[in-house]
């Protein structure tokens, strides 16, 4: 009888996974035809982007006005201070642009009303190419125009800020990354597909949608910005950067900018770490990993001793701590429960304690969750994350709760008698059967 | 519709459309914020479907199984799982396997829950942004 419930599920699984993979329930017609156009469009923008650059180049003699840029140091032991400096056209502003090479991905659901049409567009926009590391550093008198933007907290945008502190001459990296764009559906998001893909957005649009990317990537204002340049009258300027801990190690590369046509070439400077210190590539965050494994190690005896697995805890607890991205804690934080979970059924099953018909059956439904669960993550921002997970705590204490009340303790002991003789009964049959 | 379900010679009467709703529910919420759902399937058994606590240690863990499965192949799929974040907190994960029966013995599972009730909330409030 088990045999027969596991095998259908297992065939259904397999089938359904298999046709999704094949792309049966993705809108594939429109997704091929989109990628003509894609490359099109790149060539596009490649052609256009490089006149420009040559055009730069020459501008700067022309004008007989250029930048310098010299750095101190080439190389950091995770994180350090880097002191810039060099020299500008006297009485321009000097902004650098520093970013990492690793790169990272980023996503956002863009699901607000739109002001021109007053419609919800639910595109769902991902890049796969932004920066791990990203920081444009202002003049100190652009202080204030920074203080003005940190103030709005959590619901600054990038776009403002660089347009109030001027920055927004020196935001060029980000604004060339490739990023997709899905046409979510709700039907696309009941079979769990991203959606159909759309043609590539023009470079207007793609610097305009890279800002909001920069902001669900890096989240607070004081990574992206910091008024930390000091430029004397004369035109020299000099800063000093700092590198925190835990970012990326590999390449970093530095640009000093005046306007759109005075800039220097990229200065490079390494990030090494070391042991314990490692690199995570999919979350692009550096950590020491002592700390994540006694937390883990900690928080996991107790969900053990309490009887919930330690997910709930460990989760918000890692996206609170380091900066990692919620769909990385809970992408990764899964797998970490499916041995013990299949030692505890094959425990089970020894005894003969698992109705297979019940588990099967119920275990389907449960299957069509896990299958879109997923997807909905990457749909959410951190807040949300956190926010739902929070009202979710709050009905697990509920529950935990009720299970010291006197009335469940009485219950409970019946049942746990019951439960212990039915676990020797079992044990002894089996024991019979091997004699 | 009952489904009639056979356990050690009893046989209980089970409201399977509510079972499955109600785990559907959870395995979404499960396989979205990444825990298990144990705590929730448990009570969704023994209090919504009327089932005996003896039947549904097992038989829960098996629908959780399902879930997880299907959410750890869903989450590699969208590039959601890091190799290394794995290796660190998988190691760490088993040993808090053997080492938490050691614990179980000595401590009263009562005061382990009324910790974990204060610590939960706590926990709660902080992510509601209350402090």
């Amino acid at each position: 009888m088990k045999r027969t419930w596991l095998s259908l599920i297992i065939a259904l699984t397999a089938t359904i996974f298999m046709m999704y993979q094949n792309g049966a329930f993705a809108q594939k017609p429109t997704e091929t035809k989109a990628e003509p156009v894609k490359s099109e469009a790149k060539q596009d923008a490649k052609k256009d982007a490089k006149p420009e650059e040559k055009k730069a180049e020459e501008a700067k003699p022309a004008e007989a006005q250029s930048i310098t840029i010299e750095i101190d140091k080439t190389s950091l032991n995770n994180g350090g201070s880097i002191n810039v400096k060099g020299m500008a056209p006297a009485g321009k502003p000097v902004y650098l642009e520093v970013w990492a090479e690793p790169k990272v991905r980023a996503s956002r659901f863009d699901a607000e009303i739109d002001k021109e049409t007053g419609k919800r567009p639910y595109i769902f926009y991902i890049t796969e190419e932004m920066p791990a590391y990203y920081k444009i550093f202002t003049p100190k008198d652009k202080k204030e125009a920074y203080e003005q933007n940190k103030k709005e907290g959590a619901k600054w945008s990038v776009s403002k800020a660089l347009k109030d502190t001027g920055a927004d001459v020196a935001y060029s990296v980000p604004a060339k990354i490739k990023i997709d764009r899905y046409q979510a559906t709700l039907m696309g998001s009941v079979i769990g597909s991203r959606g159909e893909l759309l043609t590539q957005m023009d470079e207007k649009e793609n610097r305009r949608r890279s800002m909001q990317l920069t902001k669900a990537r890096f989240r607070n204002i004081d990574k992206v910005l910091s008024p930390d340049v000091e430029v004397n009258p004369d035109g020299s300027y000099k800063a000093t950067i700092k590198i925190r801990e835990g970012l990326a190690p590999g390449k970093y590369f530095i640009v000093a900018v005046s306007d759109k046509n005075v800039k220097t070439k990229p200065i490079t400077f390494e990030n090494n770490i070391s042991f314990p210190t490692m690199y995570l590539s999919n979350a692009g965050t550096s950590l020491n990993v002592m700390w994540p494994f006694l937390l883990v190690l900690g928080i996991a005896t107790f969900g053990v001793l309490m009887g919930a697995g330690g997910g709930f805890i460990i989760n918000p607890l890692l996206v609170s701590i380091w900066p990692l991205p919620h769909t990385v804690v809970a992408g990764t934080v899964m797998p970490t429960v499916l041995f013990s979970q299949g030692s505890g059924i094959l425990n089970y099953s020894r005894i003969k304690f698992i109705n297979w018909k019940l588990g099967c059956t119920i275990g389907a439904a449960m299957l069509l969750g896990g299958f879109i669960g997923p997807k909905l993550t990457e749909m959410i921002t951190l807040e949300q994350f956190k926010f739902v997970f929070g009202w979710i705590l709050i009905i697990l204490a509920a529950l935990m709760f009720w299970q010291t009340t006197p009335g469940y303790i009485e219950k409970n002991k019946r049942e746990q008698a019951i439960l212990k003789e039915f676990q020797k009964r079992a044990k002894e049959s089996v024991a019979k059967k091997e004699n | 519709m009952y489904m009639t379900v056979e356990f050690w010679g009893q046989e209980f009467k089970v409201n399977i459309i509510l079972g499955c709703i109600g785990g559907f529910l959870i395995a979404v919420a499960s396989s979205m914020f990444g825990f298990g759902g144990g705590p929730f399937m448990v009570p969704l058994m023994t209090v919504g479907l009327g089932l005996p606590m003896y039947v549904v240690v097992g038989s829960s863990l098996l629908a959780i199984f399902f879930n997880t499965l299907m959410g750890t192949m869903r989450h590699y799929q969208f590039g959601n799982f890091d190799l290394l974040f794995f290796l660190i907190m998988f190691p760490a994960a088993i040993l808090a396997g053997f080492i938490a029966p050691q614990i179980a013995k000595r401590v009263s599972p009562l005061i382990v829950k009324r910790v974990a009730v204060v610590g939960l909330l706590l926990l709660a409030l902080n992510l509601l942004g209350v402090y």
